[in-house]
């Protein structure tokens, strides 16, 4: 691996969300602890900052995981504001953290002002087989639905697509530059009021 | 004789604070490194830092110990060196020298500097001894452990251990072990009378530690099982002693006390006297002292922050708690529900009347800047960060013609007050400021940017020289705190053993509430019953309502008016696979919530709001996007609309000549025979579209009176002067209502011999159980 450039990097904000108890902060977790398995501290300034190089190119992504806030649902969308892009988290064995899933977009669509937004389905404990309820199908559905990519994971050891999943949201924001989403804005528009008037 | 200094004498405050200032201390060197490094990089990068490199002195007075040192160096304290890890069966020490001061007898109470002095004293006022903390355990070796090799009280140990327990047993389970160990030492077969004999002391101690420290471990009513049984104990083995005495008189009190706790169950304030509904005076925003109100909200937080139980915030307790059980964590929601309640508040008061002029809209916004300062200088997070969030949420950040409107100077401040907040590197701003101001006597602290805090904060100063407040943190950090340390730091290590590490960081942020909480009891708050009834009678809005208020205020720029909000409902409908918005598919959302009747939420909850039962029965945590969320308190409409004589510009329906709303604001009553609901009238205020009939609309108003049960079963009625108006079963009720009069209604079941079935009789009154 190489070491990262010392001049400034761009900073990426990824915002994690999803039901409590889906495994939100194990994801977390497991991306970043791997540096520091002995002493973890959750309170200190660096804890979820990370530099990583996707596609050869570095960039540092800050990474906010509410995890334990859920229930504090009028703050939600001050934090949303920030993101540049969402991993959107469900556990397989939980029904009704996919079935809130199209929530959380909605919510990070009204909040963006925009009809596309930088997002990732990501489909957690994907190890746990015997209590699976939502299956692979019904996850992509919904990401087609979204019209988002979909990733399963497992934050067990061994780690599932963990550090995929952060890569690939890091990929779909580089990939979908603000002028791109303004164009698609623009043109779903145009189809939604196309609807409306029929 | 000499003797080394330990810390068995220190208190538990004493502790706690030792644990804070030692953050603070670590806060203090990350503004000076802050550019340089982090903080932790004492163990995250090896380069040597040479202040806190001491070496190895005293070697020849440690223990033997073949073993050598596995771990990594690393310092803890200048003092502290960490030797290595020990094993022994059933428990994993971590074995550290440290430097020990002997003192001489005579000078041990004056001698306070010596502690920040330790470079200065000669060497041979030192010892370097050998320390052991247990890092795991079984559960009998962790209780063992709360006395140490010497039979000394460990207060350290006893403190974490007693905090975070539950984690990973219970106290019934740990109750046994003691005694089980006490009457171990008891047993006459067991060698050296005299150490056991301390030993037993200790374990006594420990036991009135504990009983003092958490006496709702042993409540358990009815039966009290814990506290019969140390009884019984005390009886056999301690009779006539303090702990017995103890024990008897706690006991005595419980079986006296009433069951339930006053403050966590539904409040008086839930409803309002019929006596005054005719005549109170209420506060109407923007025209309100905000120093008060922000004190009063002070006041309403303070009460719930002295509840919290801070071990209830530990990961294994509220983020991995069973739904189902959530009275585990009671008083965490109750805060959580508080600080909902105040920003749906805010936004429910700038949105509800959307005739007010842009300027008038403003007024309010900047009322709430206003209160939000003061909750700042009142060092109150919580409902400051509720505040701004309310302020930030979607419905109210989006209209810019009326943030246009607000005066420049207040948005700065704003600006200023939302910062603190700012998840910039991990809460930085936050947990500093919490850091500074958590113990001292008034908030002084001020970025450099921040203009006209520093204003606040200089006229207050010299207005309020000897005033002092607590502080009321945002719950929310700790709780993802500790969510985070539950899940990066595993339960057990080497083969099962408890990781009794993990519970010492756990204990690190629970001091930290548990300082905090002990601070609060510095505010000095009036109460005013006036307030707590405004702040029950404002209307809350749903999520939908919310927005459909919003864009009905300001359209969207990008299309006009009609389209935009047909393009809403229609986005919205497509999205909102399980909750509805519209009337023809709630009576499916309705099922929802009937399917659900496990409302995990008891009492304590409903107080903040009713709806809450709603929410989070679904285990939604979106409950504001979907689920009809009612929060609203029982309170009535919005304050206009309780006096609607001075109605200037509401959605009454004096106006519905001069534009017809989409949409009136109907207020409902629930009338019932039960007793305990006497002289007293619970309203709640509901929205009633232009297509909604009679069935839809007993079911909204059934959501927001949390009452289940067939809404055939219910009749609703609007009140005229001089009669009651009977809605028939099928009507659209937006059509059928007398819009010259108030739009006051009455939701009462039919009676047994209307109804088909007598469901309705049985079914009333959720929010009453």
């Amino acid at each position: 691996m190489t070491r990262p450039p010392n001049e400034n990097l761009p900073t990426i904000k990824l915002v994690v969300v999803g039901d409590g108890g889906v495994g939100k902060s194990a994801i977390t977790i497991q991306f970043f602890q791997k540096l520091f398995v002995t002493d973890y501290d959750p309170t200190i300034e660096d804890s979820y900052l990370q530099h990583v190089e996707v596609d050869g190119q570095w960039c540092i992504l800050d990474v906010l995981d509410t995890a334990g806030q859920e229930e504090f649902s009028a703050m939600r969308e001050q934090y949303m504001r920030k993101g540049d892009g969402f991993l959107l988290v469900y556990s397989v064995t939980d029904k009704n953290s996919y079935e809130n899933i199209v929530n959380f977009h909605t919510q990070i669509l009204r909040v963006k002002d925009r009809d596309v937004y930088p997002m990732l389905l990501v489909a957690n404990k994907v190890d746990l087989v015997h209590l699976r309820k939502v299956s692979e199908d019904q996850g992509r559905e919904l990401a087609h639905k979204l019209g988002i990519p979909y990733i399963e994971t497992s934050a067990k050891d061994p780690p599932l697509n963990i550090d995929a999943t952060f890569h690939e949201v890091v990929r779909i924001i580089r990939t979908q530059p603000q002028a791109e989403l303004e164009k698609r804005k623009k043109k779903k528009l145009q189809i939604l009021s196309k609807c409306v008037l029929q | 004789m000499l003797l080394p200094t330990n810390s068995t004498g220190v208190s538990f405050q004493q502790e706690l604070y030792h644990s804070v200032t030692e953050k603070t201390k670590l806060f203090a060197s990350k503004c000076v490194n802050r550019a340089v490094s982090p903080v932790k990089s004492k163990s995250r990068d090896s380069s040597p830092r040479s202040k806190f490199i001491f070496c190895a002195c005293g070697a020849s007075s440690e223990e033997k110990d073949d073993k050598k040192p596995t771990a990594k160096w690393y310092v803890k304290q200048p003092t502290w060196r960490l030797w290595g890890e020990e094993k022994t069966d059933g428990a994993l020490y971590t074995v550290y020298l440290k430097k020990v001061r002997y003192h001489r007898p005579t000078k041990s109470v004056s001698s306070s500097s010596y502690s920040d002095s330790d470079d200065e004293i000669s060497h041979l006022e030192w010892e370097t001894v050998r320390v052991r903390f247990v890092k795991a355990g079984t559960l009998k070796k962790l209780v063992e452990a709360l006395a140490t090799d010497d039979g000394e009280l460990e207060t350290t140990y006893i403190n974490v251990f007693l905090a975070t327990y539950r984690s990973f047993s219970n106290p019934k389970e740990v109750l046994k072990l003691l005694l089980q160990r006490y009457e171990e030492l008891a047993a006459p077969a067991n060698g050296k009378p005299d150490n056991h004999e301390q030993h037993r002391k200790t374990l006594i101690s420990a036991l009135h530690v504990w009983l003092d420290s958490y006496p709702e471990d042993f409540k358990e009513p009815p039966n009290h099982t814990a506290l019969k049984q140390l009884l019984q104990f005390c009886e056999e083995h301690l009779p006539a002693t303090e702990l017995e005495a103890k024990v008897r008189h706690r006991l005595d009190r419980y079986s006296r006390e009433p069951r339930v706790d006053p403050i966590l169950t539904p409040p008086p304030a839930f409803a309002m006297r019929t006596a005054t509904t005719g005549g109170w005076k209420t506060y109407r925003l923007p025209d309100v002292p905000v120093r008060h109100f922000a004190e009063q909200l002070t006041r309403m937080d303070m009460e719930l922050f002295k509840k919290l139980v801070p071990h209830q915030c530990l990961g294994a307790v509220w983020s991995r708690r069973d739904k189902s059980r959530s009275h585990e964590a009671a008083t965490v929601l109750a805060t959580v529900n508080q600080f909902n309640a105040v920003s749906f508040r805010v936004i429910s008061s700038i949105l509800v009347d959307p005739l007010l002029k842009v300027f008038e809209r403003a007024q309010i916004i900047t009322c709430w800047i206003d209160i939000a300062q003061e909750l700042r200088v009142l060092k109150n997070f919580s409902s400051l960060k509720a505040i701004i969030s309310g302020l930030q949420s979607n419905p109210i950040y989006r209209l810019q013609k009326t943030w246009q409107a607000v005066p420049k100077e207040k948005i700065e401040l704003f600006d200023e007050l939302a910062r603190i907040f700012s998840e910039d590197n991990n809460q930085w701003a936050q947990r500093e400021l919490l850091m500074r101001e958590g113990t001292a006597k008034f908030a002084d602290t001020v970025g450099e940017n921040d203009k006209q805090l520093q204003k606040i904060f200089q006229k207050q100063n010299n207005h309020t020289a000897n005033i002092s407040f607590g502080t009321i943190p945002y719950l929310g950090t700790f709780l993802t705190d500790l969510t985070m340390i539950d899940t990066a730091i595993p339960d057990t290590i080497s083969d099962g053993l408890i990781n009794f590490d993990k519970r010492r960081k756990e204990f690190e942020v629970l001091a930290q509430i548990k300082l905090l909480q002990g601070a609060a009891n510095a505010y000095q708050l009036p109460e005013d019953s006036m307030f707590d009834r405004w702040f029950d009678s404002i209307l809350v809005l749903d999520d939908r309502e919310a927005y459909q208020l919003t864009y009905q205020i300001e359209p969207s720029p990008n299309s006009n008016n009609t389209s935009k909000n047909r393009k809403k409902s229609s986005g919205h409908k497509k999205n909102d696979s399980i909750a509805s918005n519209s009337s023809s598919n709630s009576s499916q959302f309705y099922c929802d919530i009937d399917s659900t009747p496990s409302s995990p939420h008891n009492s304590i909850d409903r107080k903040l709001s009713p709806s809450q039962m709603s929410n989070s029965s679904s285990s939604s945590s979106l409950p504001s996007l979907d689920v009809s969320l009612n929060s609203s308190h029982s309170g009535s409409a919005n304050n206009k609309l309780q006096v609607p004589s001075n109605s200037t510009g509401t959605l009454s329906p004096n106006h519905s000549q001069k534009s017809s709303p989409d949409f009136y604001i109907i207020k409902v009553t629930y009338e019932t025979d039960c007793v305990e609901t006497d002289g007293i009238v619970l309203y709640k205020s509901i929205m009633l579209s232009n297509n909604e009939r009679t069935p839809q609309v007993i079911r909204n108003a059934m959501l927001k009176l949390c009452l289940e049960g067939n809404p055939d079963s219910y009749t609703l009625a609007q009140v005229l002067p001089d009669k009651e108006m009977v809605l028939p079963p099928n009507a659209n009720v937006y059509y059928a209502v007398n819009t010259a009069f108030n739009l006051n209604f009455i939701l009462r079941p039919k009676k047994p011999e209307d109804a088909d079935n007598s469901s309705g009789k049985n079914s009333k009154g959720k929010a009453k159980s």
